[in-house]
């Protein structure tokens, strides 16, 4: 009984309920006008404006609006995946539209403008067979260390500021003295 | 493929002036949801708004 496998039980999928989640069950909307049309009549809406313009307002990409918009109704189970991506393009065309009426400044998110170009050295570097002629990538400059500026409570002590103990104070804190204190009891 | 590179590629296609082929051929009539209707819709309304600053101002 000690070496239970952690896998699932052979068969046990014939025995779930397989219609837990509204996704598991066939979606409401299966026409791309249809589906569509329900999301720009949700767009209408005072409050989802409101959103849409306060998450824009942010510098949030048209693109991620529009994904947790079909996100959000696939997971109501009102379409599928593939029409939801199908989906995309009108819903961000009328979103861009609402915010040109309203003079909201907006992002498509949709340009390529912050991936990193694969060329190849950097596929070289990735995979590390750089050649002999190939030069080693410069190395990063040392960030230069602020100065610490002297005097005050929290500044960097002067040498005159400096103080060390003296050789017979080193050996009474060390307790290498060969006085011996006198016990309060009389036990000594 | 995550469904937001998916939807950023739909987006780019459908702003291209592509369509779903597939999709408006299951249909006699075709897609209502064109790039077209988009245009005349942009026209309606960002031309609406225009209107309406010229008079105000």
């Amino acid at each position: 009984m000690d070496k239970m496998p952690h896998a699932p039980i052979a068969g046990a999928n014939y025995l779930a309920n397989t219609k837990n989640y509204p996704w598991h069950r066939p979606p409401d909307i299966v026409d791309y006008d249809e589906g569509v049309d329900y999301i720009l009549t949700k767009l209408k809406e005072p409050e989802q404006q409101e959103m849409i313009f306060a998450l824009m307002e942010i510098d949030t990409h048209v693109s991620t609006i529009v994904s947790s918009l079909i996100l959000q109704s696939i997971s109501k189970g009102k379409f599928a995946t593939d029409l939801g991506v199908l989906m995309a393009g009108p819903i961000a065309r009328y979103i861009s539209i609402i915010a040109d009426a309203e003079d909201i400044k907006y992002n498509m998110g949709t340009s390529d403008d912050g991936r990193a170009k694969v060329t190849p050295t950097s596929l070289k570097v990735a995979m590390g067979i750089m050649d002999e002629d190939d030069e080693p990538p410069a190395p990063k400059p040392m960030p230069q260390e602020p100065d610490i500026p002297e005097g005050g409570l929290m500044g960097k002590p002067t040498p005159d500021e400096m103080m060390t103990a003296s050789d017979q104070e080193q050996a009474a804190m060390l307790g290498m003295t060969q006085e011996e204190e006198e016990q309060p009891n009389g036990m000594a | 493929m995550k469904i937001e590179v998916a939807v950023r590629k739909s987006i780019k296609n459908f702003m291209s002036g592509k369509l779903p082929e597939k999709t408006g051929g299951m249909k006699e009539e075709g897609l209502f949801y064109t790039p077209e209707f988009f245009d005349a819709l942009e026209d309606k309304l960002v031309g609406k708004v225009k209107e309406k600053e010229e008079v105000d101002g």
